[in-house]
């Protein structure tokens, strides 16, 4: 369980001796003092290249080329184990990266149930249910490969919602989405969200998911 | 949809061509060691198990019977009861303090007469015999009934195995005569008359046992005291030949000893020896060559599971962003060696079996009695989950660090 995640003076490695320097200088993310705090939901709005999908990567534990302390109830994750981080990937903390990372050589149905399988979170009858609600049941057979960005999108959301969290780390979650399809992700997210009494922390570089957000900063 | 979409997905780099690869080399690595394994043992029986009252370590020795000795014995200069032929308490003394020798024990003949007859086919045969024991704790494995009691006397003997081949392959084949299994023949009984100190007893005797290491007709120690002290009660000689345990089996000084004395053993048991140990070293090289294969083969296999996780590494790296454990992603792999590993050991126990079949039979004429494949079955289950383990070490490190990097 994570009740809250604190960022404290942390700095992408690339940008380090640029300190005084945009992006960092006009950021209210780098170098400053955040929390996420539960069940508040958050917006990082950015401009390309300024480190949106890195911070995603820290917070989730997947890269660690950052200055600084991330903090997850006081407990710095730099120090985590592999399993702990397991653990939290599958029980606390789920993410939606850019590049969606579906397995082509698998079908919808199948690059969902491969993360449902591991936490047993959902049943087939509910996975359907959310793919009717994205409108792309049809697409549960098919490969990722044969899929459109759109549609590749709205599978690895569905995917990311396929596990108990209290963080949902959304990167660009609606960049390929129309403003019809944004709403119907939008509310689905909401829904599991609320359901869990989890916080959304979501990126944005100019098409935002359009959810209630409690705190904006600008990366 | 498949039951496992994870090893839907990791298959998908697995190049059959490897895994085939590794399990023949394996398969026929596997399948030398235990062919050799199994062929040693039954053959190895040859050796070990055809003796089984007096082990490898005891040896017997007698004085060389020269051209004197037999003019001495015949002209009657000596008598020919303390003739040079038989051991002195001086040489039996110096025998005991080689340092090859754990003890020595006495060859006790009779010193009364002893007459044979027993009724075969219809016919009497009868022959003149003669008895000799030795000590009963130089027996390893007591015959059943080697006991006698003067109170229902039955007479207990064992025979040297010539004995009964001379008599199947060179009387009873030219005489027409009935050939005699070891078995048959310790189903007749024969009547032995003693006589001596002026008495003369007929008792009934058995045929227990064959030995080709004790070169004699043997009986048992009680019965010999007995008889001696009954039909000799004043005959008192020294042995003529002894029966000495060895403590360093091979030892070049017993050779050299017994040369230097005019002694000799008994056969040639020694050559056994050499047989037995060039057998040993020639199953081991076959041993080592099937091992040095199903190392090599072990190597393939290895590489071709680093060659798999390199070819996965980025999917491994998505799984672990999905929150699969190491353990949960090797496990994949584990499934896949152990079922291929558990086939290969299977195979090859099974050509093991096939293989034996082409030298059972002709060890059974010899009435070898061949081992049983349990051991060769456990040496490959041995061999088989370390090659495993060694496998699965591999995967878990290898599957750690691609999640870690």
């Amino acid at each position: 369980m994570i009740k809250e995640i604190n960022l404290d003076n942390v700095l992408p490695q690339v940008f380090a001796g640029s300190e005084n320097e945009p992006p960092v200088k006009d950021s209210q993310v780098w170098l400053h003092k955040i929390t996420f705090s539960r069940p508040d939901n958050y917006l990082i709005e950015a401009e390309s290249g300024t480190g949106k999908s890195s911070l995603c990567s820290y917070i989730y534990g997947n890269r660690k080329d950052y200055s600084g302390t991330i903090t997850f109830d006081g407990n710095d994750i730099s120090r985590f184990s592999m399993s702990h981080w397991c653990r939290l990937r599958t029980h606390a903390l789920a993410i939606l990266p850019q590049e969606m990372r579906l397995f082509p050589e698998l079908t919808a149905m199948e690059n969902i149930q491969i993360k449902n399988r591991l936490t047993d979170f959902k049943s087939e009858t509910e996975i359907m249910a959310m793919l009717e609600r994205l409108e792309i049941p049809h697409k549960a057979n098919q490969l990722a490969a044969r899929l459109s960005v759109g549609q590749q999108q709205r599978v690895a959301i569905i995917r990311a919602l396929c596990q108990p969290f209290n963080f949902l780390i959304l990167d660009e979650p609606v960049s390929h989405l129309d403003a019809r399809n944004n709403a119907t992700v939008a509310s689905l997210i909401i829904d599991e969200a609320a359901r869990q009494n989890a916080s959304i922390i979501a990126t944005s570089v100019g098409n935002k998911i359009t959810i209630p957000i409690t705190r904006q900063y600008n990366l | 949809m498949s039951k496992n979409i994870v090893w839907r997905l990791l298959r998908k780099n697995i190049s059959a061509a490897q895994i085939a690869g590794y399990a023949i080399a394996n398969l026929v690595g596997l399948s030398i060691v235990l062919t050799a394994i199994q062929f040693y043992r039954d053959v190895n029986s040859l050796w070990s198990k055809e003796d089984s009252f007096i082990s490898k370590d005891y040896m017997i020795i007698s004085k060389k019977v020269s051209g004197l000795n037999t003019i001495n014995s015949v002209m009657g200069s000596s008598n020919s009861k303390t003739n040079n032929l038989n051991f002195s308490s001086n040489e039996i003394e110096n025998l005991q303090q080689q340092p090859w020798v754990r003890r020595v024990g006495n060859f006790t003949a009779a010193q009364f007469d002893v007459y044979a007859s027993m009724e075969m086919g219809g016919r009497r045969m009868a022959t003149h015999l003669f008895f000799e024991s030795i000590p009963d704790e130089y027996f390893d494995i007591q015959p059943d009934g080697w006991v006698f009691d003067p109170a229902t006397p039955e007479i207990p003997i064992i025979m040297s195995k010539d004995y009964l081949t001379l008599y199947n392959f060179g009387f009873a084949s030219s005489r027409g005569m009935p050939q005699l299994s070891e078995s048959l023949i310790g189903k007749v009984v024969l009547d032995v008359r003693l006589s001596g100190n002026g008495l003369r007893d007929t008792y009934k005797a058995r045929i227990v046992g064959f030995s080709s290491r004790l070169n004699t007709i043997a009986v048992p120690q009680s019965f010999m005291d007995w008889a001696n002290a009954r039909y000799a009660p004043n005959e008192k000689i020294q042995p003529s030949r002894l029966i000495i345990e060895i403590g360093k089996p091979g030892d070049p000084a017993i050779k050299e000893y017994l040369k230097e004395n005019g002694y000799e053993s008994a056969g040639e048991k020694a050559d056994d020896g050499k047989a037995s140990y060039f057998f040993t070293i020639v199953t081991g090289i076959v041993i080592a060559v099937g091992g040095i294969i199903s190392l090599l083969a072990f190597f393939i296999l290895l590489l071709s599971i680093y060659l798999l996780l390199q070819k996965n590494r980025e999917k491994l790296h998505e799984l672990m962003l999905l929150g699969y454990s190491p353990r949960q992603v090797a496990k994949q792999y584990y499934i896949l060696v152990g079922v291929v590993n558990m086939s290969v050991l299977i195979l090859a126990i099974i050509i093991m079996y096939l293989t034996s079949g082409y030298w059972i039979q002709p060890l059974a004429t010899l009435e070898v009695e061949t081992s049983s494949h349990l051991y060769a079955i456990t040496i490959g289950a041995i061999i088989m989950a370390a090659i495993t383990l060694g496998n699965f070490i591999a995967i878990a490190r290898t599957t750690r660090r691609y999640f870690n990097s």
